[in-house]
């Protein structure tokens, strides 16, 4: 029971930390399904959301034009709604020009999408850098979201509640749009043999497409959720593409439920191990991922997938 | 002004000096020669991207501004000030390569800028090795002053020790003796969580527990969760840089500033400004305030914004503070050695005083010519509850004379390098 009382809040906090994990691998996952493109470029396109967030809420965040002054006279809330709905917008447009140079290197070794990728993150974070500078920038979020609140006679934060309940909602709309609409179908065909959704008439070109301004477009609203509590700076997006890596690998390549499944196992080891050993916190998801793998190569719920051509 | 050597004897003189440096037994680094219309070149080794980018920056404003006065001035020795910057990183192994690169081949006269502990001991070791002097600004582990002081290197900022001995009484009596630590886990958080550990238990603590924070976490929860369960009277963060920013807006958010209380050895400008007052707490230690009321400080804050009117730091710091007086003090010292030459200049710092008034400060300070850490009036701040501008964050709550705080540990472990064994450099 002690043992219970003990771990109880830690397990909860890594519940939490795990959902947002899942949030953030999901459209890194869409992405590897349908193109067979590991999008290395995730992280920064991540990152990207969360610096345009910044530039939509903070009047010193990177939009100083005058013509601008009215809407930052608007409250906090209203701003920060505008960057949830309109920041994921506009990066999904950078994600959809990283798709058109993509093209080239469809059919050809995946070698080729993963060096154009490796090379977008790079120009993706220089680019931030030189707009935003190189220190840290945080994102403000409504007071509503603020704040603690006493659980067991502990404090949690009332904004990772919030995000968490983003996170499943996010999850479900997502699990509910592959499943119920026929972009989702296109989707998960596309996800399984690309070319035989091509015979059947479908514009794959353009379903390519808006896959990738979808996942990217994700990407961006992952990294508007998790800037209040990781922080904005340029490389912030190594802290998001690795975990997602991890988390689609252990999950299983192309497994939805696998996804999130392994984002909240991986959520509640680093959570663990934050609290009872910190020095290993930031390696305890790759152990726990090597030992999965040991066990089951394809990951919890995976199928043979484009990393095994 | 033309020179009397020509391009070609330069080069085959150049070129007998650099082979004869490298091949024979000579312990001298001298370069062809030291003309009076050649610059002093110094080296600024300020982070600017990593951990501790903001504060890298910060204090390179201010070395920027001092060269840029003392050459308004006229230079020194006849000779202006010319700087070269080059990114460490907040790493120590890139820390080592600039140092090195800038020593062999820009061949600058000195070496000035540290924040992260860990790049001022590599560029120290790599200094010593040449003789170059090099000071280390802002970095603050006491190690650095102790065991691994050296000979060329003069260490700027107050060290966690000098924090901890002005702060840990104090807290003991007013807060409570159950304490725990949270330990950036870096030589200088180690280092200063050590050195809080023994002076706090000296005045009665019991350390319950600590915690180890791995460089780079940006998600405290799991921490904050284990402090609030172990219910500490005090908790003493040795936490800093970025990662300090996000704990301690993980902190305020969870209402956790009041109760327990803490004590943050140290707070450096640049990881608090632009985050609101709110986002102070606790107690903890600098070495100066731009709202000291003292002479000269408006005059410096004023000078300061007419020079970097575009930063989002609009006032000066401790940072930007210990980077400019660094700056100033070696002008200083080379005029007083009247020479750029390391052995001269080494001894024109060593237990060199510097007046209250020259440094906005309340007490004098010294250098120690055993640790040559500069000892220094030591500040004790907490939130200010009523702030007279927006930039007004902290109150000041006492200040400890620089001889109270002396870390007696660091002199016991520093051993510095004989003059004899101290290469002569001079550029």
């Amino acid at each position: 029971m002690d043992l219970l009382i003990t771990l109880g809040p830690h397990l909860l906090n890594g519940l939490a930390l795990g959902l947002l994990f899942a949030l953030v691998a999901l459209g890194f996952m869409l992405i590897i399904g349908v193109m067979e493109v590991i999008n290395l470029a995730h992280g920064s396109l991540f990152a990207l959301g969360a610096y345009v967030a910044v530039a939509l809420v903070t009047p010193d965040g990177g939009l100083r034009l005058a013509a601008l002054a009215p809407y930052f006279g608007l409250p906090i809330p209203s701003r920060f709604v505008v960057a949830l709905l309109l920041a994921p917008v506009l990066v999904a447009g950078v994600g959809m020009a990283l798709e058109v140079c993509l093209r080239r290197t469809y059919g050809r070794d995946p070698l080729y999408g993963l060096l154009l990728t490796f090379g977008a993150a790079l120009v993706l974070e220089e680019l931030i850098r030189l707009v935003w500078g190189p220190t840290e920038r945080f994102l403000p979020v409504p007071a509503a979201i603020t704040g603690g609140i006493t659980v067991g006679g502990l404090i949690y934060s009332v904004y990772r509640f919030f995000a968490s309940a983003f996170a499943v909602a996010m999850i479900l709309l997502l699990w509910l749009f592959l499943q119920r609409t026929r972009y989702g179908a296109l989707i998960k065909a596309g996800a399984h043999d690309s070319e035989m959704v091509r015979a059947l008439g479908v514009n794959l070109p353009r379903l390519r497409l808006l896959v990738f301004a979808f996942g990217t477009a994700l990407a961006a609203v992952a990294g508007i959720v998790m800037a209040p509590i990781w922080g904005v700076r340029p490389h912030v997006g190594v802290d998001a593409v690795v975990p997602a890596f991890v988390v689609i690998v252990l999950g299983g390549v192309g497994s939805f439920w696998g996804a999130v499944i392994a984002g909240l196992l991986v959520g509640m080891v680093v959570g663990i191990t934050g609290a009872f050993a910190t020095a290993w916190s930031l390696v305890s998801m790759y152990i726990l991922l090597i030992v999965v793998v040991t066990i089951r190569g394809r990951g919890l719920l995976g199928k043979k997938s484009v990393l095994e051509r | 002004m033309t020179s009397g050597i020509s391009r070609r004897t330069l080069l085959v003189n150049g070129a007998l000096v650099g082979g004869a440096t490298f091949f024979g037994p000579w312990r001298h680094h001298h370069v062809y020669a030291q003309r009076k219309d050649k610059p002093i070149l110094i080296g600024l080794t300020h982070d600017a991207s990593g951990q501790f980018a903001n504060s890298g920056q910060d204090e390179q404003r201010g070395t920027i501004m001092a060269i840029e006065e003392a050459n308004a001035r006229g230079g020194v020795l006849g000779r202006k000030l010319a700087y070269i910057t080059a990114d460490t990183e907040t790493t120590p192994a890139t820390g080592s390569r600039v140092a090195e690169r800038m020593i062999t081949r820009n061949e600058v006269a000195f070496l000035v800028g540290a924040i992260q502990s860990g790049v001022a001991n590599a560029i120290g070791q790599v200094a010593q090795k040449y003789g170059c002097v090099y000071f280390n600004t802002n970095s603050s582990s006491p190690t650095e002053s102790g065991k691994d002081c050296k000979r060329v290197k003069f260490v700027w900022d107050g060290s966690g020790a000098n924090f901890a001995l002005a702060a840990a009484d104090n807290a003991v009596r007013t807060f409570g003796k159950r304490w725990q630590l949270l330990t950036n886990d870096y030589v200088w958080g180690h280092n200063t969580s050590k050195a809080t550990r023994a002076i706090a238990t000296r005045f009665g603590a019991q350390i319950i527990d600590e915690i180890l924070v791995p460089v780079g976490t940006r998600d405290f929860s799991p921490i904050l969760l284990k402090v609030q369960q172990a219910k500490p009277d005090v908790v003493a963060a040795a936490v800093g840089g970025d990662d300090f920013k996000v704990m301690r807006q993980e902190v305020v958010k969870l209402g956790l500033d009041q109760k327990p209380a803490w004590l943050n050895n140290q707070q450096d400008w640049p990881d608090v400004y632009g985050l609101g007052i709110e986002a102070v707490f606790g107690v903890f230690g600098t070495t100066w305030y731009h709202k000291l009321p003292l002479p000269g400080v408006t005059d410096l804050v004023r000078r300061y914004k007419q020079r970097w009117p575009e930063t989002r730091i609009d006032v000066p710091g401790n940072v930007f503070y210990n980077g400019y007086m660094a700056m100033w003090e070696l002008v200083r010292a080379i005029e007083r050695a009247g020479s750029t030459n390391n052995i001269k200049v080494i001894k024109a710092l060593e237990g060199h005083r510097m007046s209250a008034r020259d440094r906005l400060q309340h007490h004098d300070a010294w250098i120690d010519p055993e640790t040559h850490h500069v000892q220094q009036t030591v500040y004790l701040a907490g939130r200010n509850d009523k702030p007279t501008d927006q930039t007004d964050y902290f109150k000041i709550l006492s200040w400890a004379e620089p001889g109270k705080v002396r870390d007696p540990e660091s002199a016991k472990t520093c051993k510095l390098q004989s003059y004899e064994n101290t290469p002569t450099y001079e550029q």
